[in-house]
């Protein structure tokens, strides 16, 4: 409930400032402290996210292949993210704005792992976790990787960014409806796809 | 007519073929959820209020009632419990601690139970990124503690977990149905 709760403030506070009546930056994130963290009155979440969460493995669906025996002990990456919803909206350009960092979700930052070493873009990036996010333009975005872990998606501190690329964007014919990530084998290695409304970015990993 | 046909064979025809074949993931029935202690870091963390260290974190999916009867039907008494859904349910230790009074050092492991009436087995596996409890192996586990559970009057809709104070620690409450149950940890 808190968590939802929490969820529908932001969202309101982003509503807001679409409205010109809040923080234009977006960075000012009004939640009321959670109630129930005393002993005697335990909180609970009752209701589910609006923009629920979900995982994406590499190799695809690693947990599943694990319980058929078909994947080994540890999968090579994980990305952690929550999914909301198009709901009729234009969402590049308008509910996302261009040239603004992006959280890639909703609610808690999401969260990409490594188990192992890899590439991308010629750049080594080490085994671990990162939060990733963007800043979307009309015809590219710059993927940005970060320490900063275990955060809110809102409020993107820059400074700790480690890695950035340049991923270009490409429009699909069919708006998907869900923000979508999603870790998928390429002729080259592995690539993130990220997919929201009509556009698709995809960012190849070796 | 017939123009209309050719068109929808045009546009049919001229999918690219990598679009058609990728399935966009559905929502998931029994959606993911997170939980901290402390309780809603994550917001705490970029309203600079954190008071207390990062010290515990479970990832794991929240099946519904549906109006079923949860505890000795759909979740059979005596028979491992994945404790969630769909991918296995995930905690994270940021520190090594105490279980229920029994020492567990740092790290991810996944967690499941054992129900029966009044109490339930919780138990740590050092198997992690699975799937459900398909693949639990005792062999693996690391830790295994009884805990009573109790009735509550209100009925959660909801798998729920939480992390909160208590008295002397943490507790990670567990509640499905009406039944609720605290995993005790101290760090």
């Amino acid at each position: 409930m808190l968590l939802c709760a929490a969820g529908l403030l932001v969202a309101c506070g982003q509503q807001n400032d679409r409205n010109g009546n809040g923080d234009r930056n977006g960075n000012k994130v009004t939640v009321n402290p959670p109630p129930g963290t005393s002993a005697e009155q335990p909180a609970l979440p009752v209701g589910v996210d609006k923009s629920p969460m979900d995982m994406s493995y590499y190799p695809e669906n690693f947990p599943v292949l694990k319980m058929q025996g078909k994947a080994g002990q540890q999968p090579v990456a994980r990305v952690v993210y929550s999914r909301p919803q198009k709901h009729g909206r234009t969402v590049f350009g308008n509910l996302v704005e261009y040239g603004k960092p992006w959280r890639l979700g909703a609610n808690e930052a999401t969260e990409i792992e490594f188990f192992r070493k890899v590439t991308i873009q010629q750049k080594k990036v080490p085994a671990g976790r990162y939060v990733a996010y963007c800043i979307p333009y009309p015809d590219t975005c710059v993927g940005k990787m970060k320490s900063h872990l275990y955060t809110w998606g809102l409020k993107i501190d820059s400074t700790r960014d480690q890695f950035a690329f340049e991923i270009p964007v490409a429009k699909t014919i069919y708006p998907y409806e869900y923000f979508t990530m999603q870790f998928q084998s390429a002729e080259a290695g592995i690539e993130l796809a990220m997919m929201w409304d009509s556009v698709k970015a995809v960012l190849p990993i070796q | 007519m017939k123009r209309l046909a050719a068109i929808v064979f045009f546009l049919a025809t001229f999918i690219p073929p990598s679009e058609a074949q990728f399935k966009i993931p559905a929502l998931d029935k029994s959606p993911m959820d997170m939980s901290y202690y402390p309780a809603e870091y994550p917001v705490l963390k970029v309203q600079n209020k954190i008071s207390e260290p990062l010290l515990a974190r479970v990832v794991y999916s929240r099946p519904q009632k549906n109006g079923r009867r949860v505890f000795g039907e759909l979740v059979e008494y005596g028979q491992i419990w994945r404790l969630g859904a769909n991918e296995a349910t995930e905690i994270e230790l940021y520190r090594d601690c105490r279980v229920n009074g029994e020492k567990l050092k740092k790290g991810r492991y996944t967690l499941y139970a054992i129900p029966q009436p009044g109490t339930w087995t919780i138990i740590f596996n050092k198997e992690t990124d699975s799937w459900g409890a398909f693949l639990y192996d005792p062999k693996k586990d690391v830790l295994r503690t009884d805990i009573k559970t109790e009735k509550m009057e209100e009925v959660a809709e909801v798998f729920s977990m939480a992390f909160t104070k208590s008295d002397d620690g943490v507790n990670l409450v567990i509640a499905w149905d009406d039944v609720k149950a605290a995993i005790p940890f101290n760090f």
